[in-house]
């Protein structure tokens, strides 16, 4: 490549710089006026690249692991590593938030101790397969 | 050397969003035409670059120092990813967009963009005077603005490009707009007329 071609895209770099600076340094009333003269809707096509930008970012923040390979995905914790006690402890705090389920469970003759322990894991294998369950870290070595 | 900057120094995501947020009809209409100017030599769209830019800086990728203005740091964050773009596409110039569509490397989607780049194009000597003279041709009734671009070209700044006019600095200013201006209308989008 000759030294003359090396030199133009640097030449066109430099005058975008300026380009740049000089839209910086113009007044808020030059831009407003400029945007009238020339219907740019410019601000508009901003603010939607912002909200744009601002869902997208939400998104990732909300939900990471569906967004991740099941390779990548950080398996869930094992409900059979609980010790029963513990694991009856953990139906039963899902259950005191959530009413609806205790009282199915009532009218179904299913409480009261009447569970047995693999109905308790049932249940939280079930309650964590629906993805509603609030996980804790499991000593693996309990059972 | 880039100062240091401490955590409380630079503005927390949720600051960030909320200064954005914030910005004026005048502030948002400045990035655009910033987006667009640092686009015209790339053949990127500006809007991707302005929500590039604006992701990078809500999920802290990029941050902002307290002291800085917004409007500039985004400036700088456009900058940067326009600069990353085109070395991209240099290096791998048969699948040059990359469009991050998660947070997970496995799931980068690369995108082929079949569109000539700027660069390229301006390694043509022909191609590349052929704009320069279309340039100037803008203001064949403007000998001042003509001597401005002739400075501005060759890397003058500030007093240095503004001695080459004996202008003031209100007729400097002046005279920079209206380059800006005749280029913005003669070329909108790349530097294709």
């Amino acid at each position: 490549m000759s030294q003359k071609n090396k030199g133009q895209s640097p030449r066109l770099d430099r005058l975008t710089d300026t380009l740049v600076e000089d839209i910086l340094a113009s007044s808020d009333a030059d831009l407003i006026a400029e945007a009238a003269a020339d219907n740019d809707e410019g601000a508009t096509l901003a603010r939607r690249a912002f909200e744009r930008a601002s869902r997208t970012v939400r998104h990732r923040r909300i939900a990471p692991n569906k967004k991740s390979p099941p390779w990548r995905r950080p398996a869930p914790p094992d409900i059979r590593a609980l010790d029963p006690k513990t694991a009856r402890g953990w139906l039963d705090a899902y259950l005191a938030s959530n009413p609806e389920t205790a009282g199915a469970l009532d009218r179904g003759g299913r409480r009261d101790n009447k569970l047995s322990d693999e109905d308790v894991y049932g249940l939280l294998e079930a309650l964590q397969q629906r993805g509603v369950l609030t996980e804790k870290p499991i000593a693996q070595s309990r059972r | 050397m880039q100062p240091r900057h401490t955590g409380a120094s630079l503005l927390t995501q949720v600051e960030v969003k909320r200064s954005i947020a914030a910005l004026t009809a005048p502030d948002w209409l400045r990035l655009h035409k910033v987006a667009r100017a640092l686009c015209r030599a790339a053949a990127f769209d500006a809007d991707d670059l302005l929500q590039e830019a604006f992701q990078r800086a809500l999920d802290g990728t990029r941050q902002c120092a307290r002291t800085l203005d917004i409007v500039h740091f985004l400036v700088g964050v456009m900058r940067s990813i326009a600069s990353d773009w085109r070395k991209a596409r240099k290096r791998r110039p048969e699948m040059s967009l990359v469009t991050e569509t998660g947070t997970w490397q496995e799931v980068v989607l690369w995108v082929r963009d079949t569109r000539p780049v700027a660069d390229e194009v301006l390694m043509v000597n022909e191609e590349a005077a052929r704009l320069r003279e279309a340039i100037f041709a803008l203001f064949v009734d403007d000998c001042l603005a003509q001597r401005l671009l002739e400075g501005i070209m060759d890397g003058l700044a500030g007093a240095q490009l503004r001695s080459l006019t004996g202008l003031s600095e209100t007729e400097f200013a002046s005279k920079r707009r209206l380059i800006r201006r005749r280029i913005d209308k003669a070329y909108p989008k790349d530097w294709t007329p």
